[in-house]
């Protein structure tokens, strides 16, 4: 049977392979021949992986999620007329676009997401046919000149979403002005905060977009040379980011004389090494420059001399995917999205105990609660949920009770958190928050740079004293010193990591307070995940004696006799609260407390 | 435990290849270790050296480089390396876990050890790989894995090594094939002549 009338497109971002996506892809490939079949980055519902949109020739779309070998012929037997529409596995449809999946797109606003999960990364024929390098185009054939460019990106009054937010057309004003033979455009791809992977996606899922946003940032401010800055952690978006360089290029959009013009590029990739402050930009340099990635005094800033002494600009890689948003289709289209205080929109990596955990772009604005829920669909085990995270280490803590509030820079930080890079983590009942800032000031302390002593031994002595607590060893008075730590650390640290380091801390106390009592006072962990506050037994009326626990305990402190429910015990002497036996258990013989 | 085995020869040639493509001043410091981490695992201290000796970059620079970055490795690895993930999403769905059900598998007990006793297998802790929606997650050789427990990791582990046993007895067999298929011809061959 000829599927030639079918078009099927399977996503292939880092989560899709991780899901299995290439197995399915050959699955179609195998089982419909004459189908055109190609494959997509990843359209961001990374909880219904692998996913699959299949189009006819009727204009109808269907797309299905989760799918795998048996899903592959369901899908192919039902679009050839032979069987039922596979309902579990559809997300949506042209036909009903009020499902679930209809409104975890439906609800967001892409701007920066516009092309991904929609076309072919590795083509540079399908970006331009999605009105790609038309924004390069417009400037350079057009006649606009860089301060043109400059304000229309004022007036678009997108700041940098990197974290801090700053005004980008005024830090480009900063470069333009600065005197200089050659100067640097930096992209900064170095998404080092745990629970962020905006940047990663829009590198694998849309690179020419990135290419041509650092044309039209390198034409304003007058940069000859580039670097992309991508962590080698990310090795899928360092390829198709590579292989759009060099069709680029060889369109004749990189390299010398762009369009015919006297306007010249030149762009590289530099791989990260996995350093957290080198997402800072004196760090970000000074590891280009081969150095320790540690950060410089400022001023002089990057922007009057920065890379190998050049006037310099770095802007973060979601920056960046919305220039050429904004040079199509003008400044006061983008202003018109979001708010006063933060214009335009905002991507997202919703995970944690969430049921539609991906990438979401919303426009600011938007509250908390309604990305949550609304796109979200809210907690993955129906547990009430306690608290997101946002910002990752530089960020913080919002409760519940404060879900209302809007996103956007001003709001987000009266609580106390960061916007940040765009990563949230949403938590139930089932996490500590003690142990999640001691995570997080576990993170900081390794990745310190060392260079100024607050941060170097400051966060070391709080993360000592998180240990404590954790560990039911802590005193009222811990806590206070917590606090007279974070204060002096957010002094006396020279950049942006050790001045937010104490945040998740900060957060955690002003919200979650009586968490902390109860370790120190009852020396009770409340989410029982604190291992030095908890204790494993087995049920014995709920033991049916299978002894999978006795199998998967590492230290083989459990023991009984087959068959026998009511023999089994846990050694407590022994026990190093792992949670094996929890996981393995049928039954739900083992209580946690 | 010693680890001696897994101690890489070094080809002086490769390395002086590399600083040949990639340069040999300062700024090529990262992505030359990058080069000889991608080849050997880790980072060989007879490789170090070859570049201190031929390149511009001094022994406390590169040096200072490779025990700044979190990618980089001193010591030997073991044939195959798990890299477990511990972003904040893998942390809270449980990544420890994992840690605790590889190493216990792989029977790796000193505290102060990542790799199993025979050399097989490495167990690595890595910084956010950006896979939060499916946490928690580990790679393995190339692969990114998600969404496991402790014992879905065993799993994955028992899976790898029967792959690589495959693989293994898959190139024997393929050699043991063509010897035969060369004995046959040189057989056949010296019929023909008789």
């Amino acid at each position: 049977m000829s599927d030639s009338n079918l078009e099927i497109i399977v996503g292939e971002g880092t989560c899709g392979r991780a899901s299995g996506s290439t197995e399915v892809l050959g699955l179609f490939r195998k089982n419909a021949p004459d189908a055109n079949i190609h494959s997509v980055g990843c359209v961001g519902m990374c909880h219904a992986e692998v996913m699959v949109e299949v189009r006819d020739n009727e204009g109808k779309s269907f797309m299905y999620g989760n799918v795998d070998k048996k899903v592959v012929t369901k899908i192919l037997k039902f679009h050839r007329g032979e069987d039922e529409l596979p309902e579990d596995n559809l997300l949506t449809s042209s036909d009903n676009p009020e499902t679930e999946g209809g409104q975890y797109l439906s609800r967001q606003t892409r701007v920066a997401l516009r092309n991904v999960g929609m076309m072919d990364p590795t083509s540079i024929e399908q970006y331009q046919a999605r009105g790609g390098y038309k924004a390069i185009e417009k400037i350079i054939k057009g006649g606009m000149t860089p301060e043109d460019v400059i304000e229309e990106v004022k007036i678009a009054g997108i700041r940098g979403r990197g974290g801090a937010g700053f005004p980008t057309a005024t830090k480009w004003t900063f470069a333009r002005g600065a005197e200089g033979d050659k100067k640097y455009l930096i992209c900064n791809g170095d998404e080092g905060d745990p629970g962020a992977f905006m940047d990663r996606s829009l590198l694998e899922g849309d690179p020419h977009n990135i290419v041509e946003g650092m044309l039209i940032a390198a034409y304003a401010i007058g940069a000859s040379g580039g670097y992309a800055y991508i962590r080698a952690e990310y090795p899928l978006a360092v390829t198709n980011f590579d292989l759009a360089i060099e069709a680029a290029t060889e369109a004749g959009l990189l390299g010398d004389n762009i369009l015919g013009s006297d306007f010249c590029f030149d762009l590289k990739i530099k791989q990260g090494a996995g350093a957290f402050v080198c997402g800072e930009e004196t760090a970000l340099i000074a590891s280009i420059e081969g150095e320790r990635g540690m950060p410089r005094i400022r001023p002089p800033f990057p922007a009057i001399k920065g890379l190998f002494g050049k006037p310099t600009i770095i802007n973060n890689v979601e920056t960046l995917s919305n220039l050429p948003w904004i040079i199509d289709n003008g400044g006061a289209a983008y202003q018109a999205i979001g708010t006063e205080d933060s214009r335009g929109t905002k991507v997202f990596a919703l995970a944690g105990a969430i049921k539609r955990g991906g990438l979401v772009e919303v426009p600011m604005g938007m509250s908390l609660r309604e990305m949550i829920y609304d796109i979200g669909g809210g907690s993955v085990t129906d547990k009430p949920l306690k608290a997101v995270q946002l910002g990752g280490p530089s960020g913080g803590c919002i409760p519940e009770s404060l879900f209302d509030t809007p996103i956007e820079y001003a709001s987000i930080n009266a609580t106390g958190a960061i916007m940040g890079s765009g990563g949230i983590i949403v938590m139930d009942e089932k996490s500590c928050m003690v142990d999640l800032a001691k995570f997080f000031l576990d993170f900081t302390q390794i990745e310190s740079c060392g260079k100024c002593t607050f941060c170097r031994i400051g966060t070391l002595r709080m993360k000592e004293i998180l240990t404590k607590i954790c560990d039911g060893e802590g005193t009222m008075e811990d806590i206070d010193t917590l606090e007279e730590l974070a204060e002096g650390i957010k002094q006396a640290s020279l950049c942006g990591l050790g001045q937010t380091a104490p945040n998740p801390v900060l957060t955690t106390l002003k919200y979650f307070r009586e968490e902390y009592e109860a370790h120190v006072k009852e020396q009770r962990c409340p989410a029982a995940v604190c291992k030095g506050l908890i204790t494993h037994t087995i049920i014995n009326e709920d033991c049916n004696g299978c002894s999978i626990c006795e199998r998967y305990c590492p230290v083989d402190c459990i023991t009984g006799e087959k068959k026998k429910g009511e023999t089994w015990v846990i050694d407590q002497e022994v026990c190093i609260n792992c949670g094996m036996c929890v996981e393995v258990c049928n039954p739900d013989a083992i209580l946690v407390a | 435990m010693s680890n001696q085995s897994l101690e890489a020869t070094v080809d002086p040639e490769l390395v002086n290849k590399w600083i040949d493509e990639i340069g040999s001043g300062v700024p090529a410091a990262v992505p030359l270790l990058q080069a000889i981490q991608g080849e050997y695992g880790y980072l060989p201290r007879d490789a170090m050296d070859m570049v201190i000796a031929n390149s511009d970059i001094n022994a406390s620079q590169l040096f200072g480089v490779a025990t700044f970055y979190a990618q980089f490795r001193m010591k030997p690895v073991g044939r195959h390396l798990v890299k477990v993930c511990h972003g904040t999403a893998c942390h809270v769905t449980g990544a420890d876990r994992l840690n605790t059900s590889l190493r216990h598998i792989l029977d790796i007990t000193d505290e102060e050890e990542d790799t199993s006793a025979n050399g097989s297998y490495t167990v690595e802790d890595v910084a956010c790989v950006g896979c939060c929606s499916i946490a928690p997650a580990l790679v393995i050789g190339d692969e990114i894995i998600g969404n496991l427990t402790g014992a879905d990791a065993q799993r994955v582990l028992k899976k790898h090594a029967r792959g690589v046993k495959e693989e293994l007895l898959g190139d024997e067999a393929a050699k043991k094939k063509k010897e035969k298929e060369a004995a046959k011809a040189t057989a056949s061959g010296e019929e023909s002549r008789a």
